[in-house]
Parts: structure tokens; sequence; C-alpha cells
């Protein structure tokens, strides 16, 4: 560009002046990089060059849109942060930034990096139905979806809810983004399906699970268990796949012997393999898969109050065996009188233990690399004598704890708050609780945000860390 | 831009349904994209306001009119794209290309100011509606417009295999235009690359090397037909980078491979002089290393290359050790062995990239030749020998040390090791005791080697012997200190006392010695039993060397017999030495018969003269042995492996306590291989025996099994 890369914008009335390299910082594949591209400003033979020469030769270009959003979206051109006025609506912000293809620029400026320690509350965003909340799950991008019932809503990471899946009264049991635009369902096979199975697919008592577009709400694909050749219809509970992104992990429940473990290829959707639950490990009945990198294997916990007993195990795909396993069995029947039930579990990210919660919120710890067994092996942190719980009122109801872990952080929610754990001894070092909307029924990290599904109102909270400060 | 605020001006409506109103809203948006299109496939784009196209385009697909504008972009492109293809239909000859590419290269042009315009459809309305973005779009539509079309396809097909053709055929052509169009092929996705030009263009390939090589293989030799397969490979691969996908590469690769090398490779390899065989007799290195690299190419190509070369080394061995002319002379035997096992290491080294496998199949067949002849162990050491008592006036040391390190590799491939030791024995003894050893430090080297590879048990003995030399010499030296004043005129006795089981047994054949040094002898006797409680000593006078200055009358050969009592064999032997080798004729016989008779009378010949200070004088028996006395070593040899059986067997059972025949013959023969292969008879032979002394007994239920008794 002509004059030292100056150049200036005419934007609905008002003149900014940047450089080019400024602009830069744009990219090619937005309006003002095609709009200073050398294709768009080619010295014409019959006229003179497109850009008046006023000014001292410095090109201008008119640009029919909202000046004071333009402003904010130069300013994070030049800067890399952005600074929204308080009388500038952000959908405003957004849309333009839509408009001139810098709205991914936004979202990246838009919350900083995840800390579970600096987590602010960013909004809170009532949900459609009363009630029986299953999931919430947050996408790779910012944005999250909620199942409840037979729907699964998707919102972007605007909050903006897109067109819901909508799974025909199947019971959602598991969702998860495969990436920010492929959403995982996995649902519960109806009980009576309609016109009773004359379609002969097999497949079509509902439930099982499918791949959807998180952005339009189309199904994309169905994954099927076949046995003896043939699809068999099957309710599936917690879905997982493997950090090389090669497979797709379900927990299935056939109507016949189908129970375990079903594997699909990622990139074909085929069937890949099927794990059949060995005798004493329920692993149809699976409330949560967990991909362990460093070990190759799959963790699966099936937890009360879906079976009786807490059973963890580490499966191996390729030994074709149950690597690891635990169960509180027979340390429930003691007449200790200790009875610490497990409700949740999840593998800490060196994969070396498995974190696990009572209904004391006190958590435990289960090491993979000693043998599992039964009973004893938990090492529990009584943590319940030094919190201050809150004491639920009669009638008011409460919810099973989770746990989660992340960037070295590990999450767990008990009744209406979600509490912080740090460093190598996991010590509590912050508390996400709000006012309203009762107990959390999951929380899901991802997108660098938390999001916390109430019970009450299906309300969700959107928690992130604030952009760093400026020094 | 101008006209909608006019009409908008005109009409008494609510604002926000000012475009939805107007019922011309989308054909006047269209009519201005539309144009400015054609401007921009005109080269006439400067004229054009990029922000009103970008907002034009953006206002549609906001006011859902997104699915209209696709539909209408699709077919206006497809129109543009229609017009091009008339004008590259038309291009003649070499045009033909040359017109394709400039169209590629302007479509591509306007197809990115297209998507510019068409920017913000990119982003909302082809994701939600999962519809081809419109880049992609504009290669879609150039694919099935163009590419495709009934009158572009062929055409453009053949005439890229023609100048791929031309240039096989040693023409010059037009790389760089090559190189887009294919560029061009691929830009528009690998499955039309593959499909439209890979595919075909291998079809080709694979019919023209097979004609040439049918052509190639009718006139060429082995070696001149590999290098043309070489030059077309070399070709072909070049090709890939100047001009095609370099997923191409190994397709080519191994089509070529197929019709040059696989389908010919039995033929190739056995051709008659010039095939496989013919390189290893002239050590032709550079065609073989052509031939290994080139069947490297094809799975079965190493392991033909491998097995004739093993048939060929096998063969050529065997009649290298069983022909008798060779057997005359062990020293030239082994040495030909080792240049033969040069010869290989350096084809393997050289041409083979000292290939593993290749090592492995050469060893394999020298242990198989070198055992067909069972002479062999005798003549390595026989040549071990020959090396060692002249070593150092040859050559020195350190090539001493490389011909001891070849012989070495031969005699791993030994499956009786215990026979060369015998044999080793027998040859170091006497090399020590006829002071002929050349170097003591080669002697040395030697058995270390020989000590790393067969441990420490296999030269105890040979150690044994070395020792006894040096404490002999001390001994001497400690008797004439000690016995200095007495018999000042006794001849000197230098003695060597040997350890009896160190060294070979000698068939004690005494003889009378002199008086004198009779006396002498008696008193070393006496001293080294006096210093040493409980020892015998026997006297191995067959070994023995004196200097003896003398006059001598003429004897017969009865009275020589009387006189020494030497046992008949070897004092004819020494007889037929001294008078009947010819030049060295130190005694005359009387009468000058070949054989010796009672009678035949001995004496100095005087007329023998030497320029030599010091004349030797050899045995007349050859150094080889003799049939009984090959004989008798082997017997031996057999006798000695007895115990060594036996303890294997024990070893084993004591381990194992119950073992079946089977395992146990499997198990003492991978026991006892590094030193000999027994023979299962003896085994058995060996088991019954401990069955008897009560080491082992027979289960009494099944027969087979084998206990071992504590």
């Amino acid at each position: 560009m002509a004059c030292g890369g100056r150049v200036r914008f005419n934007v609905g009335g008002q003149v900014f002046e940047t450089t080019t390299t400024t602009l830069a910082n744009a990219g090619r594949d937005s309006m003002l990089g095609a709009l200073l591209d050398s294709s768009w400003n080619l010295p014409s033979s019959s006229s003179p060059p497109p850009p008046p020469p006023q000014g001292g030769g410095v090109p201008e270009y008119f640009i029919d849109r909202n000046p004071s959003c333009f402003a904010v979206l130069l300013d994070l051109l030049r800067t890399g942060s952005l600074h929204v006025p308080p009388h500038l609506p952000e959908k405003l912000l957004y849309r333009e930034a839509l408009y001139y293809g810098l709205l991914d620029h936004v979202r990246a400026a838009r919350w900083g990096a995840f800390d579970g320690d600096r987590l602010r509350l960013a909004a809170s965003v009532p949900g459609r139905a009363p009630g029986d909340g299953t999931a919430i799950r947050a996408a790779p991008d910012g944005g999250c979806c909620v199942a409840h019932g037979g729907a699964v809503h998707v919102y972007n990471w605007m909050l903006d809810e897109r067109r819901p899946v909508s799974l025909d009264h199947s019971q959602v049991n598991d969702a998860a983004y495969l990436d920010a635009s492929t959403l995982l369902v996995a649902a519960r096979e109806r009980r009576h399906h309609h016109r009773g199975g004359a379609d002969g697919d097999g497949g079509d008592g509902g439930g099982g699970m499918a791949a959807f577009s998180a952005v339009s709400g189309e199904l994309l694909h169905r994954f099927r268990v076949a046995h003896a050749k043939q699809a068999k219809p099957f309710t599936a509970g917690a879905l997982a796949f493997d950090g090389g992104g090669a497979s797709v992990f379900a927990s299935c429940k056939g109507r016949l012997n189908e129970h375990g473990v079903g594997v699909w290829d990622r990139a074909t959707g085929e069937q890949a393999d099927f794990f059949y639950e060995p005798p004493g490990c329920a692993l149809g009945d699976a409330d949560k898969l967990q991909w362990l990198d460093g070990a190759s294997a799959l963790m699966v916990a099936s937890l009360f109050p879906r079976s009786d007993n807490c059973f963890i195990g580490l499966l191996d795909f390729r030994a074709k065996a149950v690597a690891w396993s635990w169960s509180d069995a027979t340390a429930a029947a003691s007449a200790l009188g200790d009875d610490k039930r497990v409700l949740h579990a999840v593998a800490m990210e060196d994969g070396r233990s498995v974190c696990v919660i009572n209904q004391y919120d006190d958590l435990g710890f289960l090491d993979l690399r000693k043998g599992g067994g039964t009973g004893g092996g938990v090492r529990w942190c009584s943590r319940s004598k030094l919190m201050s719980r809150k004491v639920l009122l009669p009638g008011e109801e409460s919810c099973y704890p989770r746990l989660a872990t992340h960037g070295g952080q590990l999450f767990s929610s008990m009744n209406d708050s979600v509490s912080v754990f740090s460093g190598p001894e996991f010590v509590l070092t912050s508390t996400l609780r709000r006012s309203h909307g009762g107990a959390i029924c999951d929380f899901s990290i991802g997108g660098d945000r938390l999001f916390a599904l109430h019970n009450e109102e299906n309300v969700f909270d959107v928690w992130e860390t604030p952009p760093p400060p400026i020094i | 831009m101008s006209g909608a605020p006019k009409k908008r001006g005109t009409r008494i409506e609510p604002f926000r349904h000012r475009v939805e109103t107007d019922p011309k809203f989308f054909d006047k948006s269209w009519r201005k994209l539309h144009d400015a299109i054609r401007e921009i496939y005109n080269h006439n784009a400067s004229g054009l306001s990029f922000e009103e196209l970008y907002r034009t385009a953006y206002n549609m697909v906001l006011h859902k009119h997104g699915s209209k504008l696709y539909e209408k972009l699709t077919e206006n492109m497809t129109e543009h794209l229609e017009e091009m293809r008339v004008s590259i239909e038309a291009g003649q000859g070499g045009l033909f290309l040359e017109e394709l590419q400039r169209k590629w290269d302007e479509h591509n042009k306007a197809l990115t100011m297209i998507r510019d315009i068409l920017m913000y459809m990119d982003r909302t309305y082809i994701p939600t509606n999962k519809k081809t973005a419109v880049f992609d779009l504009g290669l879609e539509l150039w694919r099935d417009t163009i590419v495709r079309s009934s009158m572009v396809q062929g055409r453009l097909l053949d005439t890229l295999l023609e100048l791929i053709h031309k240039e096989r055929m040693g023409e010059v052509i037009n790389r760089s235009l090559m190189r887009s169009t294919t560029k061009m092929l691929m830009d528009l996705g690998s499955p039309v690359y593959q499909e439209d030009f890979e595919r075909p263009f291998l079809e080709v390939s694979s019919s023209f090397y097979s004609g040439e090589s049918q052509q190639f293989i009718e006139c060429c030799a082995c070696g001149e037909y590999l290098k043309q397969a070489e030059r077309r490979l070399t070709e072909e691969s070049e090709r890939v980078t100047q001009y095609l996908d370099i997923k191409t590469s190994e397709k080519i690769t191994s089509v070529v491979v197929k019709e040059m090398l696989a389908n010919h490779m039995q033929r190739l390899i056995l051709m008659e002089n010039s095939g496989l065989v013919n390189m290893l007799v002239e050590d032709r290195y550079e065609d073989l290393t052509r031939m290994y690299n080139l069947f490297h190419h094809i799975p079965e190509g190493h392991p033909t290359i491998r097995s004739v070369m093993a048939s060929h080394i096998k063969e050529t061995g065997k009649s290298l050790v069983t022909d008798p002319e060779r057997l005359k002379d062990p020293v030239d035997f082994v040495q030909r062995l080792l240049n033969e096992k040069d010869k290989y290491d350096n084809i393997i080294n050289v041409s083979f990239g000292n290939d593993k496998s290749f090592l492995n199949a050469l060893n394999s067949s020298f242990e198989h030749f070198i055992n067909l002849n069972n002479r062999s162990p005798e003549f390595i050491s026989l040549f071990v020998d020959d090396k060692l008592r002249k070593g150092v006036k040859e050559a020195n040391e350190e090539d001493l040390e490389t011909v001891l390190d070849k012989v070495m590799m031969l005699f791993r491939y030994l499956q009786e090791k215990d026979l060369f030791e015998k044999y080793y024995k027998q040859h170091l003894a006497k090399r020590l005791l006829s002071g002929k050893a050349a170097s003591d430090d080669s002697e040395r080297s030697m058995l270390v080697k020989l000590k790393t590879e067969c441990g420490y048990q296999f030269t105890s003995k040979l150690e044994g012997m070395f020792n006894d030399l040096k404490t002999s010499q001390d001994t001497t030296q400690n008797f004439y200190a000690a016995s200095s004043c007495d018999a000042v005129d006794a001849p000197t006795i230098s003695v060597q006392i040997l350890t009896t089981g160190s060294w070979p047994t000698q068939t004690c054949s005494t003889c009378n010695l002199p008086p004198e040094i009779l006396a002498v002898s008696e008193r070393f006797r006496a001293f080294y039993l006096g210093t040493h409680n409980g020892r015998r000593l026997t006297w191995q006078t067959n070994m023995g060397t004196a200097d003896i200055k003398a006059t001598f009358d003429a004897l017969t050969y009865r009275e020589i017999e009387q006189a020494t009592a030497i046992p008949a064999a070897d004092l004819k032997r020494c007889l037929q030495s001294l008078a009947l080798v010819k030049g060295k004729q130190v005694l005359r016989k009387e009468p000058m018969s070949r054989d010796i008779a009672d009678d035949d009378s001995f004496c100095v010949n005087d007329k023998f003269t030497s320029k030599l200070f010091k004349v030797k004088i050899g045995t007349v028996v050859a150094q080889k042995e003799t049939d009984p006395e090959k004989l008798e070593t082997r017997q031996r040899v057999e006798e000695d492996r007895k115990p060594q059986i036996e303890a294997a067997i024990v070893r084993i059972m004591k381990s194992r306590r119950v073992l079946d025949h089977n395992s146990i013959m499997t198990e003492v023969t991978k026991q006892l291989q590094p030193r000999f292969l027994p023979n299962p008879v003896v085994i058995k032979k060996r088991i019954e025996s401990l069955i008897e002394r009560e080491f082992l007994e027979r289960d009494k239920t099944d027969r087979k099994l084998y206990r071992y008794l504590a």
C-alpha cells in the first residue's frame, strides 16, 4: 500500500486511520483482508485508482457499517484485547464481527485461559424445560449443550441457542462433543416402540448412539451394534473417545446379552469391537467412561444408584481383558457402619490414580498401579469434617456429586457449589457458588469455560477466567 | 446502492420491512453481482468496489436469499466455464494444454475474488445448510464443466500420455506445462488426479515396460538388462519429482519393478553366461550391487539371490573339499577355503550392503560343505601349524593375526571341534618339543582365540603344555646349579618335563641310551624326585634330540637295531631320512636300494657337503597322518566323547528328573553341538550304560520315560 502502509476508512461517516500492519492481523480470509488485497486494488487503465487521492495520497475506503463497533474491532486488531464499552450491546458487536469475519478474533479475546482459581460468573442462562436436566457438556469452542428429556439443547459460544437435537422422545443418557460442530448423543431405547418393530431395521426402537451436527441439529450418523451380523437395538449409556481421535466408546445394553462396551471407528463410524461384560463387571450399566492415554485403556465406572455397588475397571482392548478393577461390594456390606458410597469417579490426568467421591463429599484416591480388589484400597481424605457444608432444608433436593479434572486441578460439585482443588496435594483453593438455581446436577469444563447445570429450572451458569490484567 | 434509498422514500412502509417488500431486491442485487463476476472474468475488475459487492452479498444472505444466491452463482459460474471450454477446445495441438492452463489460471484468480465477495455466505449459510464452500464449488464446476467434459477429458489424457511417451523415447518436452497441468488435477482433489490421470498413466506405463522388457531380455546380457532397468527406474522417479504427485512415485516404481524385474526375475538371475553365478565367479561388484539393489523392490528378490548364491557356494565348496587332488596338500586346501571365504566376504560387503541374511547364508553354506570332508579339522590344524612354524619368517605378526582370525572363522564352521582339538594338541606338542614354534606370542594369541570361542576347558590342557615347558627350563637350570662340581665331562642335557595327560599320549617306545647320557639322566631323575615327592618320570626318548661328536664305523642295520633297541619302524624311518633323501645323504647305504634290509650297512658319507652351516633333515614321513594313525585318532576321539555325552545326560536328567527318550536326544545334541555332533546310537548306548550303573532308570509304566536316580 502507498504512504507507509497507512489506510483510511470511512465507516458510516466516521473516519478511522490505521496501518496495513494492524489490518494484517485480521487475516486474508476476512472482509478487511480481502478489501486490501491487491486483486481488489488493481490500477485501472481506463479510470483513476479507486481510492480518491485526498488526504495526502492515503487510500480511503468507505464501509457502510456501524462506526462504534468498528472502533472496538479495530482496537482489537491493534491490541489483541477486547474492550467493549458499557453502552455497546454484545450481540451488536458479535453481529458486526461476523460481518467483518472477525468473530473468531472476538471469541479468542473475550475470555482468558482457563484457571479454576480465577473463575468469574460470566452468564446465567435460563433453561427451557423445568427439571430433568441430565447432563451439560462444554464444547471445545466455548459453546455447550444441555441434555434433558428427549432433546439436547445446543448453545454456541455467544450462548445463543441453536436448533436443538431432537431424539423423538428417547431419553438422553450422555452427550459428548467430538469436535466443535459434531455432537455424539447416547440415548435409552424406548420401551414401547411404535408399530412393533415392523421396520426391519432392527435399530429403530430409538435409543442407541448417533452423531449430530451441533450447528444444524441434523442427524449425521447412527452408530450400530451388530450381533451375528444383525444390527440390534440397544441403550447407550456413557460415552468417551480416545485422545488420538481414532475410536469412540459407549457403554451398551441390548435386549439380550449385548451388555458391554462398544467401540466404533471414528473415521468410518463402523463398529470396530465389542467388549462383552465379564461376570461381576457391570460394563453395560457404566455411568462414566474415560480414555486414559498413558495406559491406552478405558476407565469404566458403574455407580450408585444405577448399580447397587460401585465398580471401576480399566479395559485393555488389545488384550481383551480387564487390566485393573475395584469394587466396593464388600465394603458396603461390612458391618463397620462406614457406609461411604462411591458416587462418582474420575481418572486423574497423570493416569496413575482414580479420584472418587462419596455422599459426604469426601474425596478418595485409588492407585491404579496397585492391584484393585474389593473394599479397601481407597485413600480417603476426610474433608467432610473440615467443610462447612450447607445444611439442606427439608424438601430441598440434593444431587449426586460429580468430579472433573482440568489442567492439573480437580473439581467436585456438591449441592449448590463447585469446589476447586489445586496443587500436588489437591487442597481446596476455590468454591464457586451462586444464590439461586438450587443444587448442581452436572458440570463440565471445556473451551476455557466451566458450565454448571442447576437442578431447579434448568438454569446453567457459565464461569470463565477474565483476560489477563493489563499489567 | 444509490437506487435503494430512493425507492424506500417513495413507499410508505415501516422501516423494518424495507427490503422484504422490495420484490426486486434479489434480482437487483444479483444483477450487481452478476455484472461484477462478468467483469472479473473479463479481467476488468479494477472498476469494482469490493465493499459494495460484499455488502450486497451480505444483505442477500441476511435476508434469507442464501439458497437462491447459491443457485444463481452455480448457474452463472457454469456459464462462464462453458465459454472457457469453447476456447480450450479450439486450441490446436500443443496449444491445447497451454490454453487449458491459461484458462485455469484465470478461473482461479476469478474464483478467489468471487469467494471474497461471498465470504459471508461461506461463513454462515454454507455450514448450516451443508453446501460446498464457494471456492470448492468453483473447483467442482471446473472439474465437471471442463476437465470431465466429453470433448476435453479424453484429449487431455491422451495429450499427457503422449508427452510422457515422447519423453520416454528421448524427446524433450515442456515439463513446466506438464507440471502445472498435473497440479491442476491435484488441486481438483486426489480422486480427480487418480481417476483421470494416474490410473490410465499406470496402465499405459505397464504395457510400455512390458513390451520394452520383452525386447531387452531377448538381446541383453543380465548386467546390461539391469542397467536398463535401473535407468528406467531413475527416470520414472525423476519424472515424479518433476511433474507428478509424490504419491505416484511408489506406484510407478512398482509398475516398472513388476514389468521389468519381477516378471523376469528367475530368468535374469539364472541367465546363462551372465547371470548371478557368473557375476559371483567374476567378482563383478558393480553388477552385483545393482542386482541386489534392484531386487530389493521384490519381496522374493533377495531370498532368491541368496539361495542361488548359497547353492553356488555349496557346490563349488563341495567340489573343492572332495577333490582328491586337494587332499594332498592340507595347507593349500585350507588356503583355498580362506580365499573362497574372502571372496564372498568382499562381495557381501561391497555389493550386498553387508546384509545379515546374506552373511548367514554364506556361513551356513560353508558349514555345510566344510563338514562334508571329515579331515577338515585335521587340515585346519595343520594349516595353523604351518603358519605358526614359519610364522614371522614370512609375514609380520599382524598379518599372522589376521590369518589366524580367518582360520578361526573356518574353525567355527566345524562340527567336530573336539577332533580339531585333538589334532591341534598333537601339532602343538610337536612344535613345542622340536622348538619350532616361531613365536610364543602368536601361539598364545591363538590359544586366547580358541579359549574365547570354546571356553576354558577347551584350552586348559594346551595351556598346561606351555607351563610345562616353562617349569622344565627352570628345573634344568636348578639341576645344573645344584650339580655344578661333579661330572664336568658328562654331556649336557636339557630335559622337558611333561605332565601326563596334558600332552598327547605317546606310544612309549624306549631305546638304549649311551652310557654317558644314561648316567646324566639318572642323576637328573634323582634330583627331580628329590625335590618333587611322589612323582614318576618316564623318558620319552623318541622325542629327544642330541648333538653328537663321534667317529663312525660302518654298521649294519641289525647292529644298529641291537645297540639302540629302537622299534624297527622308527629306526627304518630315521635311516631312510638320513641316507635316501636326495641331496641330503649324510649316510651312505650299501646297497643303495630304497628299502632297508637287515644286512644293509651304513657309514658316514664323506662326500657330503653343504653350503649351509646347519643342515636340516626332515623325516621321510609326511606331516599328514597315515591311514592307521587316522583311524587311531578317530577312535581316541570317539572314546573321549563318551564321558562328555554321559556328563551331558546326567546334567540334563539332574535338572529335569523325568524325561522321555526323544527329549533327551535333542537336549544332549543341543548341549554338545558347540563341540561336536553326537551320534544318536552312541547317546543311546551311553544311556543304557548309565542305567546299568544306576544313574537312571526306566519308568515302570512308560518305558519311554527315564528317571534320574539321586
